[in-house]
C-alpha cells in the first residue's frame, strides 16, 4: 500500500454550520505533515471523514488510495489518535490496547512491545479512569502504533504533554516519518510544530488556506526585512535610502531596511563609511508566518468582531 | 467476523460491570424463584398452582441486569466516545453490531443457563415439602420452560443492544428499555375492553414471552408458550434492525 492520504473537495456541513468547505490536499510519505489552523477550521473533521466516522456531503478521502471503510484490519494501514479521552473509565490501559490488537488479529505480545515503546510501563496495568491527560496522550498513541501502520494521523498530540513529553513526541513523529511513514499531526499551535513539520497544510474555515514546505512558509513572511544598529542612524538611512531600498526607523539606535538582502546591507554601509554594530536578517518564526496567513481565515478574532 | 467477536469479548470482560451484574442477575433468578416456591400451598388438598413457573419466577427481576448489561455494552461506548474508536477498528458496521450482539446476547444465555438449572435444583429441593412433585426437566412443560427462560433472556440482552444502538444515550437507553418491559403491561391492565387487553397483553414482551414458562392451563393463556417468545424475538429483532440502519446511516457519534 501506498503510505498516503488524499483528501479531495470534502464539503460537509452540521446544520447551518459549514465544516468543510472544498479541503482538498495530500499527505505524501516520509516526512511529518502539519495540519494547523484555528479552532473550528475543521481539521478534526477532516480527520473524521477520512477515518469514515463521519459522511461527507461532497469530496473523497483515500487512505493509499482506497477508502478507509474497505480495508480489512485498518490498523495495520493507518494508525490514528483522534480523542485521547475517549476510554472506559474501568477498563485498563493495557486492555484497551488488548481489545483493539485483538479487533485486527494481533496479540498481547505486540500489546507490551507498544506499551514499552511509549513509555507507559507499569502505569497500563491500572484502570483508565485514573489517567493523567499525558497518560492518554501515550496511551492514544500507543493504539495508533499498534498495527506498525505506513500512514498515520494524529490530532493534537502534544495537547496535555509535559515539556518531556513534547520533545519526546517530536522525535518520535521525525522517526516515524524519516522510516518512509506519511504522517499528519494537527495542531492549532504553531510553535509545537517548529522543528518536526516538513510540510504545513494550513486550515481556515473549511478549506486549505495554505500548503507548502515549511522553509518556503517562513521565507514567504520573512519579507526581506534587516535589522540594523547602529550610532549613525541618518547616515544609515541616508546610504542605504540611496541603494534603493525602503528604511524605517524602529528604536533609538535601530533602522530596518526591506529590500537588498542583508550581505548587500553590509556591503553599502562599510563602502559609506558608516558604524554599525550589528546586520541581522529577520527571520520570520513560524507562528508570525502561520499568523499573517490565517490572519484572514480566523473566524472570530481576539477582540471579538466575529464575522 | 471471528476478530470482531473476539475484540468484543475481550471489551466485555474487562470492563468493570459485567461480572456484578450477571452475578447478581443469577443470585436474584434463584432466590426469588426460591422464595416464592417455599410460599407455595395446596388450597383444599389440591396443588394446582403452576409450581414451574413459580420457581422460574425471578426473572422479571433479573431481566432488569441483563438489560443494563446490554445497554451498557453499547451505550457506554456513545459515553465516553470509545464509539469512534471501535468504527475505526472495524469499520463494517454491521459488523461491529453483529458481534457485539452476539457476545453480549451469548454470555447472557450462559449466565441464563446457570441461573435457570440453579434455580431448578432449588425447585427441585422445595417442592415436595409443599405438597407438590420435585421439579423434573425430564418433564416436556418443564425443560420447555427451563429453555424458554434461557432464551427469554438473551432475547431481552439483544433487545437492549438494539435499542441502545438506535438512542445512543445510556440513560435514555435504559429508560427505553426497562419502560417497555415494564410499562407495556401496565398499559394493557389499564385497558378494560377484554379483546384489547388480550392484544395488548400479547404484543407486551415480558409478558408474551414469559409466557413461555407456563405449565399449566396453557390453553388459557392469551398466546401459546412458544408464540409469546416469538413475540419478544420479533421485538428484539426490531430493536437491532433499527439499531443497524442507524448504525449505518449516522455519522459515529
Amino acid at each position: 500500500m501506498e503510505a498516503t492520504i488524499e483528501v479531495t473537495g470534502l464539503r460537509k456541513r452540521f446544520g447551518r454550520t459549514v465544516a468543510l468547505d472544498g479541503m482538498t490536499f495530500r499527505v505524501p510519505p516520509g516526512r511529518v505533515t502539519g495540519f494547523v489552523g484555528p479552532n473550528g477550521a475543521g481539521k478534526s473533521t477532516t480527520m473524521r471523514v477520512i477515518l469514515g466516522l463521519d459522511a461527507p456531503d461532497e469530496g473523497r478521502a483515500l487512505v493509499g488510495g482506497v477508502p478507509y471503510r474497505s480495508l480489512e484490519e485498518p490498523l495495520t494501514r493507518v494508525g490514528a489518535l483522534l480523542d485521547a479521552g475517549a476510554l472506559q473509565p474501568s477498563r485498563t490501559g493495557r486492555d484497551h490496547l488488548l481489545w483493539l490488537a485483538h479487533s485486527q488479529g494481533l496479540g498481547a505480545a505486540r500489546v507490551d512491545e507498544v506499551i514499552g515503546l511509549v513509555g507507559l510501563g507499569g502505569t497500563a496495568r491500572r484502570r483508565a479512569g485514573g489517567y493523567s491527560l499525558g497518560m492518554r496522550q501515550r496511551l492514544g498513541i500507543a493504539a495508533a502504533l499498534l498495527g506498525d501502520p505506513p500512514v498515520l494521523m494524529l490530532d493534537e498530540p502534544f495537547n496535555g504533554l509535559d515539556p518531556d513529553g513534547i520533545v519526546w513526541i517530536r522525535g518520535l513523529l521525525r522517526s516515524l516519518a524519516a522510516e518512509g511513514r506519511a504522517v499528519l499531526v494537527s495542531s492549532h499551535l504553531m510553535s509545537e510544530l517548529e522543528g518536526t513539520a516538513g510540510q504545513l497544510v494550513v486550515a481556515g474555515r473549511g478549506r486549505v488556506v495554505a500548503d507548502m514546505g515549511v522553509a518556503e512558509l517562513i521565507e514567504a513572511a520573512s519579507h526581506d526585512r534587516v535589522t540594523i544598529r547602529t550610532t549613525a542612524r541618518s547616515r544609515a538611512m541616508e546610504t542605504l535610502a540611496g541603494a534603493g531600498a525602503t528604511v524605517a526607523v524602529t528604536g533609538g539606535d535601530t533602522v530596518t531596511a526591506s529590500g537588498p538582502p542583508a550581505e548587500r546591507v553590509v556591503e553599502l554601509l562599510t563602502g559609506g563609511g558608516v558604524p554599525f554594530s550589528e546586520v541581522t536578517a529577520h527571520r520570520a518564526t513560524l507562528e508570525e508566518a502561520y499568523m499573517e496567513l490565517t490572519r484572514d481565515a480566523v473566524e472570530f478574532r481576539a477582540d471579538g468582531a466575529g464575522r | 467476523m471471528n476478530r470482531a467477536l473476539h475484540a468484543e469479548w475481550t471489551k466485555l470482560r474487562t470492563v468493570a460491570g459485567t461480572g456484578p451484574l450477571l452475578l447478581l442477575a443469577v443470585v436474584l433468578t434463584v432466590a426469588m424463584g426460591a422464595a416464592l416456591a417455599a410460599t407455595l400451598t395446596c388450597p383444599w388438598g389440591r396443588c394446582a398452582q403452576d409450581s414451574v413457573k413459580l420457581t422460574f419466577s425471578g426473572l422479571p427481576v433479573s431481566q432488569a441486569c441483563v438489560a443494563l448489561l446490554a445497554v451498557l455494552a453499547v451505550g457506554g461506548e456513545y459515553g465516553t466516545g470509545m464509539i469512534g474508536t471501535t468504527l475505526t477498528a472495524i469499520p463494517r458496521r454491521g459488523r461491529v453490531l453483529a458481534a457485539k450482539a452476539a457476545v453480549v446476547a451469548g454470555l447472557t444465555a450462559v449466565a441464563g443457563t446457570v441461573a435457570v438449572l440453579a434455580s431448578a435444583l432449588a425447585g427441585r429441593l422445595i417442592l415436595p415439602g409443599r405438597g407438590y412433585p420435585a421439579l423434573s426437566l425430564a418433564d416436556g412443560p418443564t425443560l420447555r420452560a427451563a429453555a424458554g427462560s434461557v432464551l427469554y433472556l438473551a432475547l431481552v440482552a439483544l433487545l437492549g443492544v438494539g435499542i441502545a444502538m438506535a438512542v445512543r444515550d445510556p440513560a435514555a437507553s435504559i429508560a427505553a428499555v426497562l419502560g417497555l418491559l415494564y410499562l407495556f403491561p401496565l398499559l394493557a391492565h389499564m385497558v378494560s375492553d377484554p379483546g384489547w387487553h388480550r392484544v395488548l397483553w400479547s404484543l407486551a414482551p415480558m409478558n408474551a414471552g414469559l409466557a413461555v414458562q407456563t405449565t399449566v392451563n396453557v390453553a388459557s393463556l392469551p398466546i401459546p408458550p412458544w408464540a409469546g417468545l416469538g413475540v419478544l424475538a420479533a421485538w428484539s429483532a426490531a430493536a437491532l434492525l433499527a439499531g443497524g440502519l442507524l448504525l449505518r446511516a449516522r455519522d459515529a457519534s
